[in-house]
């Protein structure tokens, strides 16, 4: 697999992605760190404690990483969750929460099938 | 290895270990890179070393402490001064970007970045930093070399005199010191004197000249071993008024304090009191004081030591027969001021027995200079002039600059030899503004103007700067020409010449220029951003206040339920394409601004009726961007002469523009008074 395909499994913008960080080495660094970052678990850790700052903290990173990366859609779905939880109240984020979800799968599925069968 | 070391050292703040790792890869391959996980361990880090960083690359949303709270903190510690912070941060709310920029950060990268915008942006930064830094400790240790240098002229000047004398080369250091004593109690006790503790260290080194009027006495009267006729004596008393022509002919430095606290020295230290010295017969406090202190302390000096007349008294003698008014009138307020610090005098004059090491080292030097007797005064004048001129150079080449002298009245320029060489032309130019090699390379910007400035100029204020482009090399360079006029000294002064310098500053200014460029544009369309938008109208309000102009403010209908629908990426287009229409519809004179989200400015100049011209504006702004149905709500306000403030029209236009959103949007309206309500 391609770091493209990659890409657009997870409707990513690869272009996009290569234009600003100029070499594909580095790209493929950061598709996998990105599997290491905890800020998706802490995320639902915070959600479940109740704490909103800390959940708007999570999704904030998460949604600046996607920014760095260009994961459009996760970026989408991140970005309105956090507006969601800026206010600090715990209310009515469950609609962007399970879109955060399912991209977020997405995505992940998307780098560990990138991962296991590299090709450039 | 050195290589490794002198690196510029970034700090890089952000609680994502991506985000820092990503920023590092950018910068590692110039920079030393230090990370920090979030505010408080930057506040930590730099409490320990801020002073190894050039620069802070700082996000704002963090754990433990954000990126407000460091620059705050930033700013308690005054580090914020020193260390220029470039905030990183996917916040793209205004007034976020706007409390960055108030807390003091430099400069703002939105995420997501292009590598080569961070890299540039970064380099920028730290070399308008570095430049300025370099240039401060530049002038810094000028200043302090030149002080150095000064004070060993004086001593050096000093000890000529007194070595001419016959006398032991102690009592300049003494009168020196008991100045220093009288004036510093002197200046705690009554503000009757205009004397600063910053004029005190001048005066005190003004003492030192106070008998180099002496040079000028034949050297028969001046060692003569025995008592003075009335005659010779009379030749004697010239000396203080020689000593003040000596000062007044240096006319370059006329403002310079320590010559202006030395003329004064020199002339009137032996007037008295009560009105009966010389040469003046000035009276109480018509003696400016600096003259009244010396007075007093050659007095208490030449009593103590010894003569070929006298034995020297005892502090205390010298103290009472001063008090009482046996040897001199002075001041009342002096008289106690010495009452005050006789034990402090006493205490440092019995100190001073033996000269230091610097002094030794100056009195070689003056002896070098008169090692026979015969050398004569012009011969030393020349030489001190000699090593002035010497001195000179030295500093100037360390800078670079190029100096140059005008000759008025016979219409010639001298450049050093460097600048001639610089720019290619004759060290000699007669009638330069109208000698055509001169003229190409540096007449038009630099002497085009000339005689306007000129005009302009006062005795009062000889100084002027200003900076243009001249020509090295076939590049124009950014050039500070700083020159200096000097009069006539006649009833009705006129220009004799204008010496000045040329200093190269074309990096600066162009860092500069591109700096401020880019705080005033908003990156996503390239338009003036609000901050812009506020200056250039000032600008065009200040140049054309005839004009008629009209702000409109506008903002995209639905654009965020766009955003929600399409995404961000496709918001951006929307904006871009915005902003293109904008463009083509608006003409060059008008002006463009994105001043937050989805929100823009135009200011419109126009000479009959602004109500077409809205139309048409409006018009071309509304219209499909894919399957988005771009639709415009808009507030105009027309300028009137009384109201010319940005913000109040700002917030006019405002005002209408948020009736035409709740009537509805896609509309515009004009600004009414009634609105208001």
């Amino acid at each position: 697999m391609t770091i493209r395909e990659c890409y657009s499994m997870l409707n990513g913008d690869y272009d996009d992605v290569i234009g600003r960080l100029r070499s594909e080495r580095l790209v493929q660094k950061f598709l996998l760190k990105f599997l290491a970052d905890g800020s998706y678990e802490l995320l639902f850790r915070s959600l479940g404690e109740g704490n909103a700052q800390e959940a708007f903290r999570a999704a904030h990173t998460i949604k600046g990483m996607c920014q760095n990366l260009s994961f459009t859609a996760l970026e989408r779905s991140a970005s309105a969750l956090t507006e969601t939880l800026r206010g600090g109240e715990l209310a009515g984020y469950e609609p962007h929460l399970s879109a955060v979800k399912e991209d977020y799968e997405r995505t992940v599925a998307a780098i560990k099938a990138y991962a296991e069968n590299p090709e450039s | 290895m050195r290589q490794e070391q002198s690196k510029e050292k970034i700090l890089i703040v952000d609680d994502s270990e991506m985000n820092r790792s990503i920023l590092a890869d950018m910068l590692a391959d110039e920079f030393g890179v230090t990370e920090a996980e979030d505010g408080e361990a930057a506040l930590a880090i730099l409490a320990e070393r801020g002073s190894e960083f050039s620069l802070v690359l700082l996000d704002i949303v963090m754990p433990k402490k954000d990126g407000f709270e460091v620059l705050g903190e930033m700013n308690r510690t005054r580090l914020i001064e020193d260390l220029p912070v470039i905030m990183v941060s996917a916040e793209t709310a205004p007034a976020q970007i706007e409390r960055a920029y108030e807390l003091g950060a430099t400069d703002f990268i939105m995420r997501p970045f292009d590598a080569s915008i961070v890299h540039r942006r970064v380099l920028n930064t730290i070399f308008l930093y570095t430049k300025q830094r370099k240039l401060i400790d530049i002038i810094e240790s000028q200043i302090n070399e030149k002080e150095q240098n000064s004070s060993m002229m004086v001593d050096i000047l000093s000890h000529i005199v007194e070595f001419r004398n016959g006398e032991s080369g102690l009592h300049i250091l003494h009168v020196r010191t008991i100045t220093d004593f009288l004036l510093r109690k002197l200046v705690r006790k009554t503000d009757r004197y205009p004397v600063s503790e910053g004029d005190i260290p001048i005066i005190a080194m003004a003492s030192a000249l106070h008998d180099i009027g002496k040079i000028g006495i034949d050297d028969k009267i001046l060692n003569k071993p025995g008592k003075l006729t009335d005659e010779e004596y009379a030749v004697m008393k010239t000396h203080s008024m020689i000593g003040a022509k000596m000062l007044d002919g240096l006319y370059a430095h006329k403002d310079n304090p320590l010559v202006k606290y030395a003329y004064e020295i020199c002339r009137w230290h032996h007037e008295r009191w009560d009105g009966r010295g010389y040469p003046d017969g000035l009276k109480g406090d018509e003696i400016p004081i600096s003259a009244q202190i010396v007075s007093l302390a050659d007095v208490y000096d030449a009593l103590t030591s010894e003569r070929v007349y006298k034995p020297p008294f005892s502090p205390e003698t010298a103290k009472e027969m001063i008090l009482t008014g046996k040897c001199g009138t002075f001041n009342p307020l002096l008289l106690e001021c010495l009452s005050d610090e006789f034990d402090n005098i006493r205490e440092a004059l019995s100190q001073n027995v033996s000269e230091n090491a610097v002094r030794r080292e100056i009195r070689n030097y003056a002896d070098a200079a008169l090692y026979s007797k015969g050398v004569r005064a012009s011969d030393r004048t020349l030489r001190l002039l000699d090593y002035e001129r010497m001195k000179y150079n030295f500093f100037a080449d360390l800078t670079e600059e190029i100096q140059f002298e005008y000759n008025v009245s016979e219409n010639i320029l001298k450049l050093s030899a460097r600048g001639a060489k610089k720019f290619g032309v004759p060290q000699e130019i007669v009638d330069p503004a109208n000698e055509p090699r001169f003229k190409t390379q540096l007449g038009e910007n630099w002497f085009g103007n000339l005689s306007k400035y000129l005009s302009e100029m006062t005795p009062a204020a000889p100084e002027f700067r200003h900076e243009c482009e001249l020509r090295v090399g076939g590049e124009l360079r950014w050039y500070d020409v700083i020159m200096r006029v000097t009069w006539t000294d006649d009833a009705s002064p006129t220009i004799e010449s204008v010496i000045g310098k040329l200093v190269d500053i074309h990096d600066t200014h162009i860092a500069f220029d591109e700096l401020r460029e880019k705080s005033i544009r908003d990156p996503l369309t390239g338009l003036l951003n609000r901050e812009g938008a506020g200056e250039d109208l000032a600008e065009k309000l200040s140049k054309f206040p005839e004009h008629k102009y009209a702000v409109a403010v506008f903002d995209i209908d639905s654009f965020k339920s766009a955003n929600d629908v399409y995404g961000h990426l496709f918001g951006d287009k929307v904006l871009r394409e915005v902003s293109e229409r904008l463009i083509h519809s608006t003409r060059v004179h008008d002006l463009c601004a994105r001043i937050g989200g989805d929100e823009f400015l135009i200011v419109f100049e126009y000479d009959t009726d602004i109500h077409p011209i809205i139309a048409r504006v409006f018009k071309s702004l509304c219209g499909k961007v894919d399957a988005f149905d771009l639709t415009v709500s808009m507030g105009v306000v027309e300028m009137t002469e009384k109201e010319q403030e940005f913000e109040e029209l700002f917030r006019k236009a405002d005002v209408a523009l948020y009736v035409s959103k709740n009537a509805g949007k896609a509309a515009y309206r004009f600004y009414e008074s009634s609105m208001e309500e």
